[in-house]
């Protein structure tokens, strides 16, 4: 296993305006699992191949290892790649399909089967091993995909979505295959995805991206509790953060109709924005039902009763106009749609944004 | 009892399909009139002695009935083992220019798909202008070939005569001839070979190379492990059609050298015409050649449909 | 293969060649390649076509290439021979032929495509054993019917014949065709009340036009470039397609090459228009048909 080290990479599609990958700066450990993660177009997946050598680097470097690989072809970069669509070799069985990179490099047959038994054996995969990909369910061909790649015991582990053409509960149950396997084995491990819950559960770090640009690399628990900025802090957290643009006061911003008190860890902060206005996130989890009117009062539109949770979907009124808002409330007494709530907001666990450039102003204490 | 029950079988099947066979009904009338029944009366001819001195004719007035007789086999014994027959000298013929032709088709028109297949400039002008041959209708073809490879007036010959090289009779001696007719037929029948082939490359998945790629695979060890294996379907529709088209193929010899010189580019389908409409019309005699021709091909038909079946395709 | 470069030391430039850029000489001889091929591809028809431009120009091949061009091959073709009236036989029959074509692979490519009736794989493989009969075989018998029908020399008996050998490789082709669209619609028209022939009519054959327009353009191809059947068949000068009638040019001019290239041109300039309007489509329909089997 080997660190891998993205210095000021940039790729910039030809005809293109804006670069596809802006400079990214990473430092991924060895025998770590990082989760690229963001919304589409946001260049995951080019950071991804730039990595394997399947894009060009237009400026800046890529090391694996002590090695400079930003002008290696693939196959001398020691990389294993799982693709999103599989790109299993159709005519060939799953054995030949998970020999065939040891084969091209001429290495012996015995050893050859020898790993892909062991490998088959790791994923579950023994009795299918003469079989042809046209002939297995997509499970099965997902852990083809990635039996290929364990056989060849590289020095770092791509992933591209692999788990977005699965059904739901078979994404659940593979997500955390995926993860065990992975630090059973110990390989660096660059991961792509769109779907910000397998970042969070999966990864040791996230990188969030956006445009081309790293918003913000760090635990998912940090990146939970200390987002760096607004984009980041309404990207991770299902559901999304409560974002609002509020005007600032004397000791408090205001919501509405309604005042919150500025918190502690805020106060300084807050007051120095110059334009009075500042945006808060308020997580669903840090509202609460108000036992009398004193909270913010929101008109209820739909309750999702989920089980264990429930979660308030509804509308504040603001200067602006209504502003949709999500709060968790307790599932064995739900509100019911129409009704008018009242909700207390812990203010201690509220973030602060510029409203202007989207950075963080304050986070709440740990 | 069980009367009842097949009728009631049949009126069951009857319903659920009648609109299928209504519509299909059109077509297999048209098939089975203009088809089965001139091949069934074709193969019945096989066995006459029927040639045009002994078959119904309406001259002015006089109408004269089919005076020719059953002979059972023995036209096939003296096609097939006559003295004096050229049917295996022909069908000889005829395999090698099957094979020569289809060969060629096949590796040229595969070359031309995999060059046009990258991105380049002028892409689109390059796939009209080789699509060319195929988009003239084939006695044009023959017609200018033929001008083109003329002995005392063509432009090969004329080429050829500015680096001093004497002037061939490109139509006109024995192998040079056959050499002529299969490039004629290679000209037409490539520009099929690639468009088909094209569409098969562009149908295997950009993905399956990316992963050869970061497998370690070599250029050549893609193509080998990936394209290859990828076109076999198209591959496989494209050589049974391209054989029999070949096989089959009647106006380019017909007009260029009607078989000659001598018999030297004779295939099966010329020498059965030239049986039927030359010389005294044999009918029968062509009408053998037809069956045999035909019964050839699908022999051939049935082995490569097993062949695909045992090797995975759905045929 | 996996020589240890220095990490941090500046790299002597050297120009790395970007992913999927050729070298000069690969394209040099890429685009010499496709050169040479398209060369061989168009020579005949210009040659033929700079031919036909040379006034009486009378058994030589000598090569004037820069002599004056003119039309006047072309226009004594149009006025001075019957040129004119076989184009219009050429047409009639193409046309009704490829009417004829579509009506018949329509409906049995739909047939094959969405039913399984019984009988269904014998026919589908009994229209792919008619591509292969002979015309050897068939000429004589089809004669004689026609012959008895009282259809010889009538464009009738072209366009029958024809169509029997356009039809099955369209049907083939339609159905691959019809294969791609989903079930679903028809089981949409089905709740919406039509009966299956509603169905075929209304909702799938428009979605089908461009398996359609390559039947229309393989049945008018065929029908404007057969040469067997037509000579054949057709005994009167007038009634005479196109393609019967440069047979007679050929015996009839002889030497002058210039009214015979002149009426090549002529002949195939509707079939290659016709043929490039297909051609997009006619790759679609082969790996269709083709692949699906």
């Amino acid at each position: 296993m080997s660190k891998v080290l993205y210095r000021n990479a940039t790729r910039i599609y030809p005809g293109g305006t804006r670069p596809a990958v802006n400079a990214l700066d990473l430092e991924i450990g060895a025998g770590e699992f990082l989760v690229l993660v963001g919304p589409s177009g946001c260049g995951k997946s080019t950071a991804l191949r730039m990595l394997a050598g399947l894009e060009d680097i237009d400026a800046g470097s890529i090391h694996i290892g002590d090695r400079d690989v930003t002008h290696l072809p693939p196959k001398d970069r020691d990389i294993a790649m799982v693709f999103q669509n599989y790109a299993l070799y159709p005519h060939m069985t799953v054995a030949e399909n998970m020999g065939f990179a040891l084969k091209i490099a001429g290495t012996a047959k015995e050893e050859i089967q020898k790993r892909v038994r062991e490998a088959a054996k790791i994923l579950s995969l023994e009795e299918y091993l003469e079989r042809k990909p046209k002939a297995l369910s997509g499970g099965q061909r997902q852990r083809v995909a990635m039996g290929r790649a364990i056989v060849r015991q590289p020095k770092v582990f791509l992933m591209d979505e692999p788990l977005s053409n699965l059904d739901a509960k078979l994404r659940v149950q593979t997500r955390t295959q995926i993860a065990s396997l992975q630090r059973r084995l110990g390989v660096t491990t660059v991961y792509v995805t769109h779907d910000q819950v397998e970042a969070m559960t999966m990864g040791d770090r996230v990188a969030v991206l956006k445009d081309g640009v790293l918003q913000q690399c760090d635990t998912p628990r940090a990146m939970y509790e200390r987002p760096v900025n607004v984009f980041v802090a309404g990207f991770i957290g299902s559901p999304a953060m409560n974002l609002l643009d509020v005007p600032v006061e004397e000791s408090s911003v205001r919501v509405g109709s309604h005042s919150l008190p500025l918190p502690a860890h805020a106060l300084g902060a807050a007051k120095g924005e110059k334009n009075g206005e500042v945006t808060i996130g308020i997580r669903p989890e840090s509202f609460q039902m108000a036992t009398d009117s004193s909270g913010l009062p929101v008109t209820v539109n739909v309750v999702e009763e989920l089980g264990a949770d429930a979660y308030l979907y509804g509308s504040v009124e603001l200067p602006t106009g209504q502003h949709d808002i999500v709060a968790r409330v307790d599932a064995r007494n739900p509100p019911r749609r129409g009704e008018r709530v009242h909700l207390s907001v812990r203010t201690e666990e509220t973030h602060f944004f510029s409203s202007k450039t989207g950075e963080r102003l304050a986070a709440p204490p740990t | 009892m069980a009367e009842a029950h097949t009728v009631h079988r049949l009126r069951r099947t009857w319903d659920k399909h009648w609109y299928a066979w209504a519509m299909v009904i059109p077509v297999v009338l048209v098939i089975g009139a203009l088809v089965g029944y001139p091949l069934l009366r074709g193969v019945y001819l096989s066995f006459t002695d029927a040639n045009e001195h002994n078959v119904a004719a309406t001259i002015g007035n006089l109408h004269l009935d089919d005076q020719f007789q059953f002979i059972g086999l023995r036209n096939y014994q003296s096609v097939l083992g006559g003295a004096d027959t050229k049917f295996w000298a022909v069908l000889g013929r005829t395999v090698v220019w099957t094979l020569s032709c289809t060969f060629c088709h096949y590796s040229l028109g595969l070359a031309l798909a995999i060059l046009l297949n990258r991105p380049l400039r002028g892409r689109t002008i390059y796939r009209v202008l080789l699509i060319l041959p195929w988009a003239v209708p084939a006695f044009i073809s023959a017609f200018a070939w033929k001008l083109i490879l003329a002995r005392d007036n063509g432009i090969v010959n004329y080429v050829l005569g500015g680096f001093g090289i004497r002037p061939l009779d490109w139509l006109g001696t024995d192998t040079l001839a056959l050499i002529s007719v299969i490039a004629v037929n290679v000209w037409i029948g490539v520009p099929f070979m690639m468009v088909a082939m094209l569409g098969g490359l562009q149908a295997i998945p950009a993905e399956l190379y990316e992963a050869a790629e970061v497998d370690g695979a070599s250029p050549w060890q893609r193509f080998w492990h990936i394209t290859v294996p990828g076109l076999r379907p198209v591959s496989a529709t494209v050589i049974l059609l391209g054989t029999i088209w070949s096989f089959n193929m009647f106006p380019i010899i017909f007009l260029m050298t009607r078989g000659g010189p001598g018999d030297s580019t004779q295939i099966l389908v010329t020498y059965a015409f030239v049986a039927a409409f030359e010389g005294i019309r044999d009918y029968a005699v062509a009408a053998t050649y037809g069956v045999l021709i035909l019964s050839i091909l699908l022999v051939y038909a049935s082995f490569y449909r097993r062949a695909l079946r045992s090797s995975g395709e759905v045929w | 293969m996996m020589a240890p470069k220095s990490e941090s030391r500046a790299t002597p430039p050297r120009t790395f060649r970007r992913r999927g850029e050729r070298s000069a000489l690969a394209s040099v001889l890429l685009h010499a390649t496709l050169v040479g091929a398209s060369f061989i591809a168009i020579f005949p028809i210009l040659w033929i076509l700079t031919i036909s431009l040379r006034p009486g120009f009378a058994g030589s091949s000598e090569v004037h290439l820069f002599e004056p061009s003119s039309l006047d091959n072309y226009r004594y073709i149009l006025t001075n021979t019957k040129f004119v009236s076989w184009l219009w036989n050429s047409i009639a029959v193409a046309f009704f032929t490829t009417l004829i074509g579509i009506f018949l692979s329509a409906t049995a490519g739909y047939a094959l495509s969405r039913f399984r009736f019984p009988g269904h794989r014998p026919l589908m493989w009994t229209f792919l054993v008619t591509q292969m009969f002979p015309v050897a075989i068939l000429i004589v018998p089809l004669y004689n019917m026609m012959n008895k029908l009282g259809w010889v020399n009538t464009h009738t008996s072209l366009v029958f014949a024809y169509a029997t050998v356009a039809v099955p490789f369209c049907t083939w082709m339609l159905k691959g065709y019809f294969d791609a669209i989903p079930v679903e619609i028809d089981e949409a028209g089905r709740v919406d009340g039509l009966t299956p022939i509603g169905t075929f009519w209304r909702l799938i054959v428009p979605l089908a036009r461009p398996g359609l327009a390559v039947t229309a353009f393989y049945s008018f191809l065929t029908a404007w470039g057969e040469v067997a059947y037509a000579t054949a068949f057709i005994t009167s000068d007038e009634k005479k397609t196109l393609a019967v009638g440069l047979q007679t040019f050929v015996t009839q001019f002889k030497q002058e090459w210039g009214y015979l290239a002149a009426a090549s041109i002529l002949i195939t300039i509707p079939a290659a228009a016709v043929f490039f309007f297909a051609q997009k489509h006619l790759v679609a329909g082969l790996t269709a048909g083709g692949t699906k089997g």
